[in-house]
């Protein structure tokens, strides 16, 4: 069996574990820039906060996946709990550290004008700050994508779902018939998985950057 | 650059006593491995349990985990700057997108799957592993180097050339300095990187902390799994600390 037939006669299998893979990484990065944006803006003025954030977030991700997605096991327990606990937290340092870059980077006299216009601290902070540091932080929304892709193919050693099985598959079989194409779909596939993810962010990036800084960049 | 000459130039930055911070990490992971100790000490070890956590069973792990890290990273660093310098010269100025794409899809590719790909070529083991690695750690520090090289300020070029400086001169004594920052911050995360996926080095038989986790995955031992993964932590920790404390130490003095 080649591959392209492996492919034809897994489809159900294969399309049922890409969906997965590609749902439990858009959750886990939807709760993540949800909370991480948060944290950026509340911290971005606050030192220390922003300090202690960007450290906790970077000491998480010195941690190896395959040691936390462990360590969860007795907390959260194995598949999707611990998956969806260990890329949402991986996924926190590019998030808050481009938020916090952006929110810092705006122009102070695009704040004065605010302010001179009669706009609140929370208005200013909403209406210019947030919109001139959007595309930053979609930058930093899409690094992360790329990396908890690659991460939940090893979440399927903790039986996290995800095209991760098919190469832990191929690794078991080895030597085996479809222990190749098992594990060229598996990686194949989660290429394929990154490329779409990386094609939906230019489109939000084309659809929610305002007309403004489009035109200026 | 010796360290005697560096501790002479920066006699201020001592007295600003970098020294807490640089100690937090260290004391936290003592603190830590000590509690992984007095808690392995209070569990009730069964003889598996026991038979996978003796200290010489550690010792050898630990030192294959650092070996292979260590192997591959040394391997990144002869095979991924030399390349970036050539990549960043004004005639190769053509490539330099296509190594950006590259480099940007490569870090798609789960490691996992990488590495299982090579032990379809060459079979389980150590040489296995320590290929995944270089090839998966190579591609950051190749655009880091190309990238630190060539966001240097042509004016500064412009300045050596007019001193009389040959182009040699100018990249070993100009460029290559002044991108030593951006050439260590990639590879302090490769290095990182690399204790992390070496630890997926013990699916491929290559040995390292991975196969404690493994082993206490499948036998259901959860002690091992944990002396496992917090052991891996702990390397990846100290070797950023490390990575911290050699940025520091290697970064020109007038930056």
């Amino acid at each position: 069996m080649n591959f392209s037939e492996y492919v034809v006669s897994r489809w159900d299998t294969l399309s049922l574990a890409a969906g997965e893979h590609a749902l439990v990484v858009g959750v886990a990065i939807g709760v993540s820039t949800a909370v991480g944006v948060g944290i950026g803006l509340l911290a971005h003025d606050l030192p220390k906060t922003r300090g202690i954030s960007l450290a906790i977030s970077a000491a998480i991700l010195t941690v190896p996946s395959l040691a936390l997605l462990t360590l969860l096991i007795p907390i959260t327990g194995l598949g999707w709990g611990s998956t969806l606990v260990a890329l949402t937290a991986y996924a926190f340092l590019p998030i808050i550290r481009n938020t916090v870059a952006g929110l810092r980077g705006v122009d102070a006299s695009m704040v004065e004008a605010g302010r001179g216009m009669g706009m609140s601290r929370t208005r200013v902070l909403l209406k210019v700050r947030l919109p001139l540091a959007w595309p930053l932080i979609l930058t930093g929304v899409r690094v992360a994508t790329q990396m908890l892709i690659g991460i939940a193919a090893i979440a399927a050693y903790v039986d996290g779902p995800g095209l991760g099985t098919q190469i832990f598959e191929g690794l078991s079989r080895l030597g085996s018939v479809n222990a190749l194409n098992a594990t060229l779909a598996g990686t194949l596939g989660i290429v394929v998985i990154a490329v779409l993810f990386d094609l939906f962010f230019f489109a939000v990036r084309q659809l929610t950057i305002p007309r403004g800084l489009r035109v200026r960049s | 650059m010796t360290t005697a000459t560096l501790g002479a130039g920066r006699p201020r930055s001592l007295g600003r006593v970098p020294g807490l911070r640089y100690a937090i990490t260290p004391i936290a992971l003592c603190g830590v491995l000590l509690a992984l100790y007095a808690w392995l000490g209070a569990q009730n070890l069964d003889s598996i349990e026991s038979r996978s956590l003796t200290r010489e069973v550690l010792f050898a792990k630990a030192v294959e985990h650092i070996q292979m890290t260590l192997v591959a990273t040394a391997l990144v660093v002869v095979i991924a700057i030399p390349l970036g310098i050539v990549a960043s010269r004004a005639r190769n100025r053509l490539i330099t997108p296509v190594i950006l794409t590259v480099a940007n899809l490569g870090q798609a590719i789960p490691c996992i799957g990488l590495l299982v790909l090579c032990t379809f070529l060459l079979g389980v083991g150590f040489q296995t592993a320590l290929v995944g690695l270089v090839a998966y750690a190579v591609l950051p520090v190749l655009r880091n180097t190309m990238v630190g090289v060539q966001q240097v300020d042509p004016a500064l070029i412009e300045a050596a050339r007019g001193m009389g400086m040959t182009r040699g001169q100018i990249l070993r004594r100009v460029e290559l300095k002044l991108a030593v920052p951006a050439i260590l911050a990639g590879l302090r995360t490769a290095l990182v990187l690399t204790v992390g996926v070496a630890t997926l080095g013990a699916f491929v038989a290559a040995g390292g902390f991975g196969e404690l986790i493994i082993n206490g995955l499948k036998l259901n031992r959860m002690p091992v799994t944990i002396a496992g993964a917090v052991l891996t932590a702990s390397i990846a920790f100290f070797i950023d600390w490390l990575g911290g404390l050699a940025e520091n130490l290697l970064k020109p003095r007038g930056i």
